[in-house]
């Protein structure tokens, strides 16, 4: 029995080196970005009067002729090609609703799972009738996104054995904008669990399957109970992951690793405590500018 | 949000972990969260308090007005209850979402703290059978992320603790009428005396154990939970069985004893700060919202 | 008002302030974890916090969905200790239905509603302490939420109240001054755009120009803090999302 009961105290910001506060990338609603008329106009922004304006608060990102604001805290806009972790929010007929954390719930469309039965099985009408017993509400999943419709909804696939139904694990839900882009966001990490860093800002830990399971096309879930060891490993990682997200740092493998480590002197349940999150967040930080220079 | 939405395999999960004394955020089954206090956050109340529990975040304000005591008893005064479920903490709750919640949780609060044992009832008494003191205590919910008994307890007992209630002084004139005349000067108060208000505990049958302090993905997964207000004496003054699903006799007496343990444990460090508070003094600036 | 003096003769108010000053306002962005966007505003006395939902999916009848552009769904209460007199009911009263369409009407002109066709955004504020100024305080701490939230907004909305005694106009009324003819007005401050006007009481017409003018000089001073809070606030939250 431990009840830890404090003050508040005014948060402080972490910062490493004092180069990086006063940046000038950094816009606010209204705030004029260029009057030449020679750019693109990206999300985030609005034309006014022949002037390129910001519509949201956060940094400017230049691409060629394109200039988008990506503000700090947003739902998830999802791009083509996007990993996301999702949960089911709805069955109907011929495809299931999926909550993303976008503006509208994402669909997945009974033909683009893979169906027990591999690759080129085909849809019988059966199978509209048994979707709920491949996927049904409050179930979670890995899918990429396919496609975006005109409303801004995304259409989700599983069409790989990576992705699929989610069995035993921790959903941690932060902001996509802290979720860094990487070639791969599944990661074995060493430390004896693994995670899939949705772009969509939710994180799915998981213990690091055995041998390849016996795919049952991703709709079978193991219900063996997980060992205490792994799930030391797995509670650490998510309250590391909510560390970083407090303190804003980008989520990557590398600097989730870094915060596990730094976290390892403490209980675990302690990590949350603001100073030891604010401790085990400096060494990260350190680290992982030891790395870059 | 004041339910989460769990599938079977996080449930298994939660439940296999729970029996194991390791919960998902690393806590043991008799752990609560880090929490944080501060009173007289709200000026213009008699007294108030914000606690924040997790992210469950509770703000009490207690107004203290004149008023009849109650025929049965007048030589005692009361307190009146309200919970505000508000749409800040989650969307379900707007319009008249929260009522239900709200009025369950309020008319808990009725038995658990509007009784003399709990507060001192009679020194809120001005004039039996005429005046009295009514203490309108007004919860906040400001957001919703399980254990709402506790926190709610907690925050009522610390803005009781913080409430001043101006001294009043009775005159009588010539033709036999009663004057009442409330004190002009801040300093000049009475203090309620908190130490036998009782703090809830919450017990949430999870599989074969219980844990107290759940977050709402394990309160998803339980079936029901018992609700215990225990002073700092250990007595228990209240007992409640909330939830849709059934609980054997065993369990809810193993339940009580581990309530009675974790709830007498809750009253010492939250004196402890709350005197530390008061002995800060008016020099250091309140946090509040703005932390 | 008898026996009240709001203005002295040195031409200062109840509370010291000079006819042109504005309250002391104190905010921060990022309140609370669970919602999109949230804010605590503070103004003086009177003590607001915002939170915004969305944009999301549709809730409850889907009847309401716009199809070219995201609905607009606020819900203004008050605590039920925020007032000098208890309140009986946080919300549902006439005024707070009243308050709740102005808040939704201001947000529709400023929000780029087009960019989320059949979504919902709800902002809720909650007055927590009340000493006048109470919709002009929920659209300043509106605006920081829905900024915190990364909604997309042609400018900041700014709110303020103005009076008008002994030929002066009064800035940024508190609640002893309330009783006077007063006009509330939201700017949209960089364009000079007035998202909502409303006018209480009896004024001469001829004054009206005079505290039409005083509204927007207040407005825009509610806006340069706000901006000062949002910058404040970006600087804090970014940097450390920048790593290699």
């Amino acid at each position: 029995m431990a009840a830890d009961m404090r003050l508040p105290r005014v948060r402080k910001t972490l910062s490493v080196s004092e180069s990086a506060s006063h940046r000038r990338d950094l816009v606010v609603p209204g705030d004029i970005i260029t009057s030449d008329t020679g750019f693109m106009r990206g999300h985030g922004t609005y034309v006014d009067d022949d002037k390129l304006t910001a519509s949201v608060a956060g940094e400017v990102q230049r691409v060629d002729k394109l200039i988008c604001v990506r503000p700090l805290k947003t739902r998830f806009n999802g791009e083509v090609g996007d990993v996301v972790v999702g949960r089911i929010t709805e069955v109907q007929q011929k495809r299931w609703k999926v909550e993303t954390n976008s503006r509208l719930d994402s669909v997945l469309l009974l033909s683009s799972v893979n169906l027990p039965g591999g690759e080129l099985r085909r849809r019988s009408a059966e199978d509209e009738l048994t979707m709920r017993e491949y996927l049904q509400e409050g179930d979670l999943i890995s899918a990429e996104v396919q496609s975006v419709f005109s409303d801004g909804a995304l259409s989700l696939h599983t069409r790989s054995l990576k992705y699929g139904k989610l069995g035993q694990g921790v959903l941690v839900q932060l902001s996509p904008s802290l979720v860094k882009r990487q070639k791969t966001h599944f990661h074995n990490l060493p430390c004896g669990a693994s995670v899939i860093l949705g772009n969509n800002g939710f994180v799915w830990l998981y213990p690091t399957p055995g041998q390849q399971e016996e795919e049952a096309g991703g709709f079978y879930t193991s219900l063996e109970p997980v060992s205490l060891a792994d799930r030391e490993v797995i509670s650490r990682l998510r309250n590391c992951l909510l560390a970083l997200a407090a303190h804003k740092v980008l989520l990557f493998d590398t600097s989730l690793l870094y915060c596990y480590e730094s976290s390892l002197q403490h209980q675990v349940k302690d990590i949350l405590k603001p100073e030891v999150m604010e401790e085990i967040v400096m060494l990260t930080q350190q680290k992982l500018l030891e790395q870059e220079g | 949000m004041a339910t989460a939405q769990v599938s079977e395999a996080e449930k298994v999960y939660i439940l296999h972990g729970i029996r194991e004394d390791l919960r998902v955020d690393g806590r043991g089954c008799e752990d609560y969260r880090h929490m944080e206090i501060e009173t007289d956050v709200v000026s213009n109340t008699d007294g108030s308090a914000k606690v924040t529990l997790g992210h469950t975040a509770v703000l009490v304000g207690i107004k203290a007005e004149i008023g009849k005591p109650r025929p049965m008893i007048p030589n005692e005064g009361y307190l009146e209850f309200f919970v505000d479920c508000s749409a800040n903490a989650t969307p379900e709750f707007e319009g008249r979402g929260g009522e239900e919640l709200g009025t369950e949780i309020s008319n808990t609060l009725y038995k658990v703290f509007n009784n003399k044992h709990s507060v001192d009832l009679q020194s809120l008494c001005i004039s039996p059978g005429e005046h009295c003191w009514v203490l309108y205590v007004d919860v906040l919910l400001l957001q919703c992320d399980g254990n709402l008994y506790d926190a709610t307890s907690v925050a009522i007992k610390a803005a009781l603790f913080s409430t001043k209630i101006p001294r009043v002084h009775i005159s009588t004139d010539d033709e036999g009428g009663k004057e009442i005349e409330l004190s002009d000067d801040p300093y000049d108060c009475m203090r309620i005396q908190v130490e036998n208000v009782p703090c809830i505990v919450t017990l949430c049958k999870v599989g074969h154990r219980h844990v107290v302090d759940a977050t709402l993905q394990e309160k998803a997964c339980s079936v029901a939970s018992l609700i215990i207000s225990v002073t700092h004496k250990g007595t228990v003054t209240c007992t409640r069985k909330v939830g849709g699903g059934s609980l054997d006799p065993e369990s809810v007496f193993e339940m009580t004893e581990a309530g009675k343990r974790v709830g007498k444990a809750l009253h010492a460090p939250l004196m402890k700060l709350l005197q530390h508070e008061e002995s800060l003094g008016r020099k250091t600036p309140k946090v509040g919202f703005l932390g | 008002m008898a026996g009240l003096e709001l203005l002295s003769d040195q031409g200062y108010r109840l509370d010291g302030r000079k006819a042109t000053e504005l309250r002391k306002v104190q905010a921060r962005m990022g309140v609370f974890a669970q919602a999109d966007g949230s804010a605590y505003l503070e103004q003086g006395n009177t003590r607001a916090l915002a939170v915004v939902y969305g944009p999301h999916e549709m809730r409850g009848s889907r009847s309401r969905t716009l199809h070219d552009r995201a609905a607009i769904n606020c819900q203004y209460s008050m605590a039920t200790f925020s007032t000098a007199e208890r309140k009986r009911r946080p919300h549902g009263d006439r005024k707070s239905t009243e308050m709740s369409l102005h808040l939704k009407q201001t947000f529709e002109a400023a929000i780029m509603t087009q960019l989320y066709p059949r979504s919902q955004i709800d902002i809720y504020v909650k007055i927590l302490q009340s000493d006048g100024g109470n919709y002009s305080v929920c659209v300043n701490a509106a605006t920081l939420a829905v900024i915190d939230a990364g909604i997309p907004m042609r400018d900041y909305v700014c709110a303020c109240s103005v009076g008008f005694v002994d030929e002066t106009p009064l800035a940024d009324l508190c609640y002893a001054e309330e009783s006077v003819s007063s006009l509330s007005v939201a700017l949209l401050p960089r364009g000079g755009q007035i998202a909502l006007l409303q006018m209480d009481a009896r004024l001469h017409q001829d004054h009206l120009e005079a505290l039409m003018e005083a509204a927007m000089t207040a407005c825009k001073g509610v806006s340069k803090v706000l901006d000062e809070v949002v910058r404040q606030h970006l600087q804090e939250a970014a940097v450390l999302n920048v790593c290699p």
